[in-house]
Order: C-alpha cells, then structure tokens, then sequence
C-alpha cells in the first residue's frame, strides 16, 4: 500500500512539475510597474566590505587638475512635465522627510580632465553616488565632460568624482571647506525657473 | 530572531511609508553607527531642525570611505552648527539658509558674522551670501575682511546673480595670482557702484 | 549580462541600472508562476501574485541580505504574497478554471486522459488546507529537503512533515473518490 501511495504521490508530482504558461505580456507588465518605482542608488555592495580608502588629493595631480579645469554650471529652464512630478512624488513616498513641492531643475555639469577615464557628480540630490546612473558624465572630446541631470531646488552641496577615485571640486562653483570629512565640495542654489 | 524571521518582518513593513529608518542609511551605514546616527536625527527632528542634511552627511561620509566614528561625529557636529545657525538668522529661517550657514560656521565665520548678515539682507534669502562668504574665506580671505566685504554687498541690494558672478570673478583673480582680499575688495567695490548706478556688470 | 549570478545583476539595480531586474524577472517567472498557479488555483491570481512579489523585491531589494541567494528571498516574498491572496479570496471550489493553454500545450500520446487526470489533481489540490498545499507543492513540487523548506515558510521541520503527511492522506482519498466513483 505504501509503495503503491508513493507511486501516486510521484505521478501527482511529475504532473504538477509540468510548466505553467504565462502570458507573454507578463514580463513587460512588471518592468512597467518596477519602472515606476523610485530608481535604487547606492554604492557598490563589495565596496562596503573594503577597508575604508583615504581619499588623498596629490598635489601635483590637484594642480594640474586646477589649472586645466573650467568648470561652469548653466541653469536650464525646464517645463514641469509629468514625468518629473511622477518621479518627485514616487521620491517623496521613498523617503518621507523629503517634500517635493517644486519641479526639479536640469543642470549641466560640466568638467574639463583630460586625464580622466571616467567623472561623475556627486552630491545631496543622489545620495553622493559615483555609480548613479543619471549622473555620469560623458566624454564630449578634448578633455570635456558633461552631464545634465535633475537637481531639485534649493541649496547642495556636490563634487565630481574622477575616475572613481579623486574628490574634484568645482572650481568656479562657492567651495565649502570640510573639516570633517578633509575633502572640500562645491556649492550651488537651483533656482525655479519661471 | 533567525534570518529569516527577521527578513519577513522587514518584509511585511516594507510599505515605504512605514519606513522608521532612511533606506539609504540602512544599506550603507553599519548597526553602531546607524543608531547613533538616526538618534541625532530623531533629536534634530524633534528641535524642528532639517534632518534631511544629517541623513545626507552620513551618505557623504560613507562615500568617501569615512570610519563610523568619524561619520557620527560629522553629524553631530552639523546638528550643532545647524542650531546655532538657526539661532543667529532667527526662526523664520529656511532650511537652505540653515544648510549655507552651517557651511559658514565651520568655515570660521562666527554667529554674530551671520547675525549681521541677516540684518543687512533685509527680506533677500541669505543662502547664497553665506556660500559666496564660506567660499572667500576658504580662499583664503580673512574672516572679518570676508564678513565686511559680503554684508556690504548685502547692504547695496546685490542679488542672487551678482552674488555668483562676483565670486566667480574673485576666483579667477586668485587664480591669475591677486592677492585674495584685494580681488575681494576690488571686485566688491566695482559691484557696489554699479548697484549704486544701476548699471549692468560686464562679465 | 544575461550569464551574470544574481548578486551581480542586484548590485547593478542596486547602482540604478532598473532594466538589469528584467533579467532577474525572466531568470525566476517560469518556476514561481507554477508554483503560484498550485497555490491560487487560476493563472490570473498566479500572475496577480507574481507581478505583486516581484515589485515588493524590487522595493526592498537593498534589504535582501545575500543577494546570491535572490531567488529564495523572492521565494520567500512570493509564498506570503500567495497566502494573503490565497486568504482573501478563499476557496474556489466552483470557480477552478480549466487553462485552455495548458490543454493545448499537453503534448502526451493520450492527451485527453492526461488532461483529465491533470485537472482532478489540480482540483483536489485545490481542495487541500492552504498550509497543506502549501507544504506539498514545496516538498513535491519544488523538491525542496526540509530545512530549506523551514527556512522559507518559517514554519518549524516537524510541522511540516505533518502537513506534507496529511496532504498526501487528503490527496489519496479525493483521487480515489474520483476513480472509484
């Protein structure tokens, strides 16, 4: 009787084994609802496990950095669109504390490093996330890099970070020294654009 | 509590409503320092000061490799400059004007610099003198001759722009090799006569 | 990216990389959708729950502990996502709908008997006490030794073996009805 059950047990089982069809729109049907979620920005995962770095800026590379680096940040006037209002409130959802009552600006960063392999922006609107996504410059040629990415209005403090490695500041944007921390960073107030 | 218990209790609190902790700091801060971290905020919240600059100190430690120690105290420090800040503008000041004077005091630039600062803004936000005034100290301006310079121009009516073009011309000055406070003065100088004139600066 | 482990594709969504969860998505819908299909009994509430679990892991992603384990912390969330959908909407005894998908898609020498005896099994597991389905779809079904199960239901091992033992008492005698009636 046992050996008899087991077999049914075994016949049920390799029926129910057998795969279920799922609509083929299931896939697009759940990236469109995660597409809505707020986007995830944080460091690398391994990173967190390495001893901490100490972040030096040499002197002759900040030197040479300073003296080819021009750096302006333009303010675009951008419409609210729906988009970016969809994306403020997903944000103020994600994080609470944080009231988006006005659109978020465009603004361009711009760096000048010949050298570099690779700059992003870093500052209080992602978290100071190298690997953001929506903040990686790109290498318009001659040395110039560029991103325009949304910041929302108000006062941030930023920085580039070239080549994963070294803090830049920007030159021509107000500096706020860093007695904590040792690595000064920019400045800026996004105004609304009427 | 196993692994997996306390995963589907995180689970089941996940609606992002219910969040007691900044996600962010969660995933990047370890247990030490995240509790003392989120008690500074918790004591910030509860003296009505911004807590989203705490939070993003932390993150900002955090990216640059800083030790839990280093980070908390980072944040402490803020939490206190932020009070005293709001201490010198007043009450009604806003969270970005508490954010750029807190910047100013770990400059050096003292309560009674911002209190001045305030007084000769009038209605005009501060936040963007108080960036120009950290920026001109950190250039190596004296501090007093920095306040006198930027409360001047606060008095003359200079707005947001101007404010950004005459520190975008003192560092260009520097740059080529002036000394720092006479670029200052210069500049401010030439800003001053035209808000005087009512002419356009020419870049 | 496609060959990439799961920690390397949640570390990429983790960066900002939203797209890089398609592969997460793709990787794991076939086998939790069947087993959602046991638990809810139609594939409408399977998917219902499915879709539902995976926005859930994505929201909470930075929280799962060992992203090389993804798939099991999905599990975990699919398996309470299909006992609060299952609670709610209760026992479907009438309502159980035959997948015209899954007929068309039964490529057996007797494909008429087979479907037959494929859908008594999917109504008498349907009949089961959730907790019992629960357990024997995981055991059966999904293969799964004990401790693993223990540690994905949060249920303890000994308990378990009960359900597992009971479902398959229950399950022998409704087939039999079936085929002595």
């Amino acid at each position: 009787m046992a050996d008899e059950d087991d077999v049914m047990m075994k016949k049920i089982a390799q029926e129910l084994r057998k795969p279920v069809p799922v609509s083929t729109s299931f896939d697009a049907r759940v990236m469109r609802a995660v597409r809505e979620l707020p986007r995830h920005a944080r460091r690398r995962l391994w990173s967190r496990l390495n001893a901490p770095r100490t972040i030096t800026v040499q002197p002759l590379g900040w030197g040479l950095l300073a003296a080819s680096v021009a750096l302006f940040a333009l303010l675009g006037a951008m419409h609210a669109s729906a988009d970016i209002n969809r994306v403020a409130k997903a944000s103020a959802n994600f994080f609470p504390k944080t009231k988006a009552t006005t659109p978020d600006q465009r603004v361009q960063f711009v760096l000048v490093a010949p050298d570099a392999k690779k700059v992003s922006v870093v500052g209080d609107f992602n978290g100071w996330d190298a690997q953001h996504i929506e903040y990686q410059a790109q290498h318009r040629g001659g040395g110039v890099w560029s991103v325009t990415a949304q910041v929302p209005v108000g006062h941030h403090r930023y920085s580039f970070v070239v080549d994963d490695s070294l803090w830049v500041a920007d030159p021509t944007a107000p500096r706020v020294v860093d007695n904590d921390f040792g690595v000064a960073n920019s400045t800026m107030v996004v105004q609304e654009q009427k | 509590m196993s692994v997996v218990a306390r995963a589907l209790v995180a689970l089941m609190l996940a609606a992002p409503a219910a969040v007691a902790q900044d996600a962010r700091l969660v995933a990047r801060l370890d247990k030490p320092t995240l509790d003392a971290v989120t008690a500074i905020v918790d004591s910030a919240r509860a003296a009505k000061l911004p807590t989203a600059p705490l939070v993003d100190r932390a993150l900002e430690g955090s990216a640059k490799g800083s030790d839990g120690r280093k980070i908390i105290s980072a944040v402490k420090q803020l939490s206190v400059r932020m009070g005293s800040a709001r201490r010198a503008l007043g009450a009604t000041a806003t969270a970005d004007e508490i954010k750029a004077a807190a910047g100013a005091l770990d400059a050096g630039i003292s309560a009674n610099d911002l209190a001045r600062l305030r007084a000769a803004s009038g209605k005009r936000p501060v936040t963007t003198p108080l960036d120009v005034l950290t920026d001109l100290v950190g250039r190596a301006v004296p501090v007093d001759a920095a306040t006198n310079v930027v409360v001047q121009l606060a008095k003359s009516g200079v707005k947001d722009p101007e404010f950004a073009l005459f520190q975008r011309n003192v560092r260009a000055d520097i740059d080529r090799g002036a000394d720092p406070t006479v670029a200052a003065t210069t500049r401010a100088r030439g800003l001053v006569q035209r808000a005087g004139t009512g002419t356009k600066p020419s870049k | 990216m496609e060959g990439s482990s799961d920690a390397v594709i949640v570390s990429r969504v983790l960066r900002g990389d939203v797209e890089a969860f398609g592969v997460l998505v793709g990787r794991y819908r076939d086998r939790y959708a069947r087993y959602a299909f046991h638990m809810l009994g139609n594939r409408e509430d399977a998917e219902e729950a499915l879709q539902d679990a995976f926005t859930r892991a994505y929201r909470s992603l930075a929280r799962c502990e060992d992203p090389e384990r993804f798939g099991a912390w999905l599990f975990r969330i699919l398996i309470n996502r299909c006992r609060t959908l299952g609670a709610r909407r209760g026992r479907r005894a009438q309502t159980f709908v035959v997948d015209e998908v899954a007929i068309l898609e039964a490529a057996e020498d007797h494909p008429a008997e087979r479907t037959a005896w494929r859908e008594e099994i999917d109504r008498a597991l349907e009949r089961l006490r959730a907790d019992q389905r629960e357990a024997f779809v995981l055991k059966y079904v999904e293969e799964m030794g004990y401790d693993e199960m223990s540690e994905l239901t949060g249920v303890g091992v000994s308990a378990l073996k009960m359900r597992v033992m009971r479902a398959c008492e229950r399950l022998r005698e409704l087939l039999s009805e079936v085929h002595s009636g």
